[in-house]
């Protein structure tokens, strides 16, 4: 027996082992890629570099050295993490990325600011299995049955399914899943022990909500402080209640507070507590106010009785506990184009309104609402005015009397690549209205946040990866912070996010949270000419007529359970069916690579479905050679061999098919031992 | 070029010669590709049988040298020379001569079979630079102009 | 009288075979038959005729063609010899071989190399005799020990250590150690071993003899480019005939010495030059390097000994016995001992094959032996030691032929290839080109060297295609240094020092193709940009005519305009015009 040391462990082991070995019987992974004990070592990938400082002689040796194949001697000192040893194995990771062709996450996932796992949930959807679902949706986000209805679905804009005919109903497949599991059986994630430490959470909307279940599942306890008399935060106060009813939001509140979860309602930060005592008493505090001012659109006029901010009118619907204000005989102007503008005028209409304008200064293409918002307001009766910008409210007696609108005309595309509008001189339009509602924008109303760094927006300032403001232990996300107000899922993946920050923060661990580092394929590298066309599901809403009149739930929901399941299953199952065993992307990940650093040139090679039973997609392939010598020196087979030289080796099976065919025993060993997911397992 | 059936039987002579002799294989495979002009998948077959190796590793083996083809090749064979000498000679300008005289590149054979064209690292002659060789004559000091006027005269003599 | 006519590759290549027989024919009748010898190394000059006197005096005729064989006729057969003064070489073309000191090449281009008898008749085959009858094979290790003979494929290590690696090494039951020689040739610019192989194979054949007696091989075999017919041939030829001679095979020289040999034919891969990838290709594998430790001395060939040395380092054993090892260490540096042979190529006036001692300098052999740039053309660098050597500027002329002296430059010595660059060589189009070979000739199984040569090569193309961008020099130095940390084998670890070299010697040359988008050599097309000046220009319109792209439009009489849009920069203008008008930047 010798003695060597791995990264400071001291192991113990036979003269000559390899190295590689020693590490791995002694519990510590040098990383590596083509070494498998069943079979003789190969030491093609060179992501085992070791640094060997000291040869039991007193003697660093000069080159870096396999650990698959360096022999262990007496003394070794041996470390596989020296910046030299890590530099090479990044080049060595980024190689091989920039000829690996594949998507590891569909991108679906990839584009949800929560990175849900949508590939997964589908197929627990199509199969029937809601609470799997919901328990897969959950480990990104406490929400679903709420989001489910009001998400403006990145994941469906990204859906590769639009190039084939249209992408799926991600979303309200999601709320499907949730209401089955709201409704029996509910799904709830166990909390680990109680770990002794508490998070203070300033505002009850989806980033704090979000922040606040992760937080507590992971054993903290976590307390919500929220100026309003209900959690929910804009999900109750802002998106009106035909689009999501507040039952929803109860029963996905208490889910969170049935976990352990302290709400704490009516308690307004710089008023009835501060951010500094929230501090004092816990070990750390996430601040998620939200953007609750309404922009002003700084025009003439604007002080008048009944100009209202659109938040504001949103707001005061939904506290009205049932009672809506009445705005009958009245005409409304709602200014801007985006969601806000919507739920405004929608619910205006809702609430008797003679006659509801949008006014937008650009035209409906370029407008930030969703199309079917606009599409069922239009069918509501709302009237747009587009190519309109407000110039001045014109009052009468202290009250709103006209707007007068400067109008437009699109001008060359700016930075964003949408049209700006430019004013035609002298061409004014008036409009009688007795209501001005401004959606143009929200922002932070920054009272109680006066000790946190502002940005020159206004907003707190926090780190787009620790999510820490200027104050150590306070932490802040969503609408409140950096770039400003945005769609609820973004503020969700933060608080996500945020919970790992504080959690790692807390346990003296590096801060940062990054999104993963991943392979991806861009669509326009990919065929869809092969796939079959399939219906997307609709669907079905209560007709304008009826709907228009009060704020019961516009979407019926679906009712077929069948229809539900197919629609689940036009998923196209982007994403690599390997991700979560993928040595390659873990090793990516583990050394911080940059995987687009030295790209070039991919190798592209037809899929190869030759073999019985395994699909082989050469382009996902590193050419590790496991297959091939696994297929060779386990399986005692050999179908498998290498093609070629160089850069476009290619692994094939035997040219002649019914040769592979009787030669095959359906082992799966090749497909057992593919570090990467190129060797899939079709029956 | 028509497709003939292969006669495997003439390779039988170069399996007999060699059977049972250790590491033979690259050699069996020049025999064989000397044969046929090139090594059909049928002799790629009969030739992992007689030496009891997988098909896949003869295919591994016969595709890793550059010296083995696997469609066969034109009647004339073009070596062109691609090695530091020539190439600091001008022997991409060689390779664009006979590009416009012939419209292939390395690798290929020309529609009609008679001239295929083949880049190699070094003919050794590199005090001739630039250099070609077809079939066993050597031409060196190549301009684009000799070039083209080497291939008239072969299919002057082939019209 | 005697008549000989250099017949390597290239001679033929020259012609040499034609003017044989011409002269055949020519003297048929006089009782003289033109004799053939191998490659005297003054390719420039080939096809060569050496016509010697019955008094041994010797008359060389160079760049000979088949008119001249009546010329040459009629000279030997009237015996005036003053009829062939103009086919005799200059005394400044008898230079170039006076300067040089031959030890591997001292049969080359002298003997007959399909002749045994000659071989024999001019010492060979003595030393095999004085080893095999009156030495140990320690006493033959310790004699190359002495002499500090060292690796002449190209890293140069010592010949002794090896031999007696392998000479130490157990050999299995029932096994047997094997002698290698590494005769494929691969490194593009180079084909010294080519030469010694089809000029002197029982040179060789002795040398490897030797080397198999030192270390208890008995079995020899020579890996051979199947790119060279000729020295494949002229081998077996010499093969067989010292079989015949008792030389090889069973008990020879009547000593209990006995030792098989071999030829097997590469198929068609550089990377097979390295010692584990071409044991892999005599197996008859996929030639891919194998993991070092155990090495071919411990296990080689089928798991056995093996030693493998390159054809020139076995060309001067049989000397080194017959001198002893002070004669050939005598030569040299401390580091470097003896001579080596060089390829010398490129933009040189006398290019051809040239052995000197170690320890003179590039500028001796570049411009005292090689008479300097082609052309009066202005030295800009010399290549060495191929895909794995780099680029030596002009200041560096002065180096000293030595391995470490060379090393320090950055290139290595190599196997001997030199390959001299003028002014109108683009250094980044230089690097460019290895990295096509190494990226086309890599073998594939290391992740450093099958992605990094080819990710190097794309930046490298797009760089002498115009695209280069900010951050690509770093880029490849970045690759540079991983590839050299990372790479598997030697062809891979060496595969950036071309690209090394040129970014320590011309950066400045790659920041000009990155930044201005210019080639300070004019040779890289993509950045070309062809002008008429409009004060010379007379408006003959002949470069209008002549352009294939229709570029070029003006008045007769007047100054023409090229068009850059449409220019495909053919140079047909620059050509064509008579006045000097087309500029080119």
């Amino acid at each position: 027996m010798i003695t060597i040391t791995i990264n400071d462990k001291v192991c113990q082991c036979e003269d000559g082992e390899y190295i590689l070995k020693v590490a791995k019987d002694n519990g510590i992974e040098i990383p590596n890629l083509c070494n498998d004990e069943s079979v003789a070592v190969y030491g093609a990938c060179g992501i085992c570099q070791i640094e060997i400082l000291d040869d039991g002689k007193g003697r660093a040796l000069p080159k870096l050295c396999r650990a698959c194949s360096t022999q262990a001697h007496d003394g070794y000192v041996v470390r596989y993490d020296t910046e030299r040893v890590m530099r090479s194995r990044r080049v060595a990771l980024e190689l091989l990325m920039s000829d690996h062709s594949g998507d590891c996450l569909g991108p679906c996932k990839l584009n949800c600011p929560a990175g849900t796992d949508i590939q997964k949930y589908l197929k627990q959807i199509s199969a029937g299995d809601y609470h799997g679902a919901v328990k897969t949706i959950k480990q990104a986000f406490p929400l679903p049955a709420s989001i489910g209805r009001v998400c403006p679905h990145p994941c469906e804009k990204n859906c590769r399914r639009r190039h084939v005919d249209k992408p799926l109903s991600i979303a309200f497949l999601k709320s499907y899943a949730a209401d089955k599991d709201l409704a029996e059986n509910t799904y709830r994630a166990e909390c680990k022990d109680d770990n002794g430490k508490s998070v203070a959470i300033v505002g009850g909307g989806p980033a704090g909500l979000t922040a606040a279940y992760f937080l507590r599942l992971q054993g903290y306890s976590v307390t919500v402080y929220d100026a309003m008399k209900k959690m929910g935060g804009m999900l109750r106060y802002g998106i009106p209640a035909y689009r999501l009813p507040k039952s929803i939001v109860d029963r996905e509140c208490e889910e969170i507070e049935a976990l352990g979860v302290k709400f704490v309602n009516e308690c307004r930060i710089g008023a009835d507590t501060t951010i500094e005592k929230l501090k004092d008493e816990n070990d750390a505090v996430i601040v998620a106010v939200g953007a609750w001012k309404s922009m002003n659109m700084r025009v003439a006029g604007e002080e008048l009785d009944g100009v209202v901010g659109g938040i504001d009118f949103l707001r005061n619907i939904s506290s009205g506990e049932g009672v809506k204000p009445d705005l009958s005989g009245k005409k409304i102007a709602v200014c801007g184009g985006g969601n806000t503008a919507m739920d405004a005028c929608r619910s205006a209409i809702r609430c008797g309104a003679d006659k509801v304008y949008v006014i937008y200064r650009r035209t409906r293409e370029e407008m930030p609402a969703e199309d079917i918002e606009i599409e069922e307001s239009i069918e509501e009766g709302v009237e747009y005015k587009f190519l309109a910008n407000p110039a001045e409210i014109i009052g009468e007696a202290g009250k709103v009397k006209k707007v007068k609108l400067q109008l437009m005309e699109l001008g060359e595309p700016d930075a964003s690549g949408r049209r700006s509008p430019k004013p035609i001189e002298g061409k004014f339009e008036e409009l009688d209205v007795d209501v001005v509602i401004m959606a143009i924008g929200q922002s932070l109303n920054g009272n109680g946040t006066e000790c946190l760094e502002k940005t020159k927006k206004g907003t707190i300032s926090a780190d787009e990866y620790t999510f820490m403001t200027s104050v150590d232990g306070v932490f802040a996300v969503g609408d409140a912070t950096n770039r400003g107000a945005s769609i609820a899922i973004e503020a969700i993946g933060e608080g996500n996010r945020c919970a790992q920050a504080v959690d790692n923060y807390l346990n003296g661990r590096p801060v940062a949270v990054k999104k993963p580092i991943v392979s991806r394929r861009k669509d326009e590298e990919i065929d869809f000419s092969g796939r079959e066309k399939k219906e997307r599901i609709v669907m079905p809403t209560r007709p304008a007529e009826e709907r228009r009149k009060d704020f019961d739930e516009v979407n019926l929901g679906f009712d077929d359970e069948e229809k539900v399941k197919s629609e689940a299953k036009r998923c196209l199952e982007c994403g690599c069916h390997d991700y979560e065993d993928c040595k390659l992307v873990r090793y990516a990940n583990l050394c911080e690579i940059n995987p687009e650093r030295f790209s070039g040139k991919k190798n592209d090679n037809p899929i190869e479905r030759r073999l019985v039973s395994i699909e082989r997609n050469p382009n996902k392939c590193i050419l590790c050679g496991l297959c091939v010598r696994v297929c060779d020196e386990v399986a005692g087979k050999g179908i498998l061999g290498l093609v070629g030289r160089g850069f476009s080796t290619v692994i094939k099976p035997e040219f002649k098919d019914d040769s592979v065919i009787s030669k095959c025993a359906e082992c799966h060993k090749c497909a057992d031992a593919c570090p990467t997911g190129a060797l899939k397992i079709i029956k | 070029m028509t497709d003939k059936a292969i006669d495997l039987s003439l390779i039988e002579p170069v399996l007999k010669e060699y059977a049972g002799v250790k590491g033979s294989l690259i050699t069996i495979l020049q025999n064989v590709q000397e044969i046929y002009g090139y090594l059909p998948s049928e002799a790629i077959y009969r030739v992992a049988e007689a030496t009891d190796c997988s098909p896949a590793r003869v295919m591994g083996v016969a595709t890793f040298y550059t010296q083995f083809r696997f469609t066969p090749i034109g009647k004339y064979l073009i070596l062109l020379c691609k090695g530091t000498a020539c190439h600091v000679n001008g022997s991409d300008m060689i390779a664009k001569a006979v590009y416009e005289a012939l419209g292939i590149t390395d690798g290929q054979t020309t529609e009609d079979g008679l001239f295929s064209l083949t880049f190699v690292a070094c003919l050794g002659c590199c005090s001739l630079s630039p250099v070609m060789m077809i079939n066993d004559e050597t031409y060196g000091s190549l301009t684009p102009d000799k070039v083209k006027k080497i291939i008239a005269d072969i299919k002057a003599k082939e019209a | 009288m005697k008549i000989t006519v250099g017949q390597g590759s290239c001679g033929i290549a020259a012609g040499a075979a034609k003017v044989s027989k011409a002269l055949t024919d020519a003297l048929s009748g006089s009782g003289i038959i033109p004799g053939i010898t191998g490659c005297i190394g003054m390719c420039y000059l080939e096809p060569i005729v050496d016509v010697y006197e019955d008094d041994g005096r010797l008359h060389r005729l160079v760049k000979v063609s088949e008119n001249d064989a009546e010329t040459i006729a009629d000279a030997v057969k009237s015996g005036d010899m003053t009829k062939l003064a103009s086919l005799e070489i200059s005394d400044e073309d008898k230079e170039f071989l006076a300067k040089q000191t031959r030890i591997a090449l001292r049969h080359c281009g002298v003997l007959d190399p399909e002749s045994i008898e000659e071989y024999i008749s001019a010492g060979g085959y003595k030393s095999l005799e004085k080893v095999l009858k009156g030495e140990t094979p320690e006493q033959v290790i310790e004699t190359i020990k002495i002499s500090g003979l060292a690796g002449r494929g190209g890293a140069g290590f010592p010949t002794w250590f090896k031999w007696n690696a392998a000479r130490q090494s157990r050999c299995p039951e029932g096994g047997k150690k094997y002698l290698i020689c590494n005769a494929d040739e691969g490194d593009p610019g180079a084909f010294m071993d080519r030469a010694v192989i089809e000029s002197d194979p029982h040179g060789l054949i002795e040398g490897m003899l030797i080397g198999a007696y030192a270390i208890g091989a008995s079995e020899a075999v020579v890996y051979v480019r199947a790119e060279y017919p000729l020295a494949i041939v002229r081998l077996k030829k010499a093969i067989a005939q010292a079989e015949k001679a008792g030389y090889i095979g069973e008990n020879i020289l009547g000593t209990d010495f006995c030792c098989d040999f071999r030829i097997k034919a590469g198929a068609g891969a550089f990377v097979c030059g390295e010692e584990t990838a071409l044991i892999a290709s005599l197996e008859g594998e996929r030639g891919m390097p194998r993991l070092k430790p155990p090495f071919p001395a411990q296990k080689g060939y089928w798991q056995m000994p093996s030693n493998i040395n390159n054809v020139e380092t076995f060309a001067n054993v049989a000397w080194i016995i017959e001198n002893g090892g002070e004669a050939f260490a005598a030569m040299g540096t401390p580091d470097s001992k003896g001579t080596k042979v060089f390829a010398l190529t490129g933009k040189i006036r006398r290019g051809g094959l040239v052995e000197i001692p170690m320890g003179k300098t590039l500028r001796d052999v570049i411009f005292d032996i090689g008479g300097g740039i082609k052309n009066d053309g202005t030295f800009k660098a010399v290549q060495m030691g191929g895909p794995s050597g780099g680029c030596i500027p002009a200041e560096l002329l002065d180096t000293v032929i030595d391995y470490k002296k060379l090393s320090a430059t950055g290139a290595i010595m190599g196997s001997g290839g030199m390959v001299v660059m003028d002014d109108s060589t683009c250094m980044v189009g230089m690097a460019k080109f290895f990295l096509d070979f190494t990226a086309k000739e890599s073998c594939g199984k290391c992740v450093h060297c099958r992605i990094g040569t080819k990710r190097m090569q794309e930046i490298l193309t797009r760089i002498v295609e115009g695209e280069g961008r900010e951050g690509d020099i770093e880029a490849l130095e970045e690759l540079c240094s991983a590839i050299k940390e990372g790479a598997l084998c030697g062809l891979g670890q060496t595969a950036p020092n071309p690209v090394l070299t040129t970014l320590k010697y011309f950066r400045n040359e790659y920041e000009a193709h990155i930044k201005d988008k210019t080639c300070p050599a004019h040779e890289c097309r993509a950045l070309l940009r062809y002008n008429i000046d409009s004060d010379k220009c007379k408006g003959c319109t002949l470069c209008a005519r002549n352009c294939p792209a229709k570029a070029i439009s003006g008045e007769v009489r007047k100054p023409h305009v090229i068009d850059q849009t449409l220019c495909i920069k053919c140079g047909q203008c620059a050509a064509n015009c008579k006045f000097g008008a087309v500029s080119v930047k």
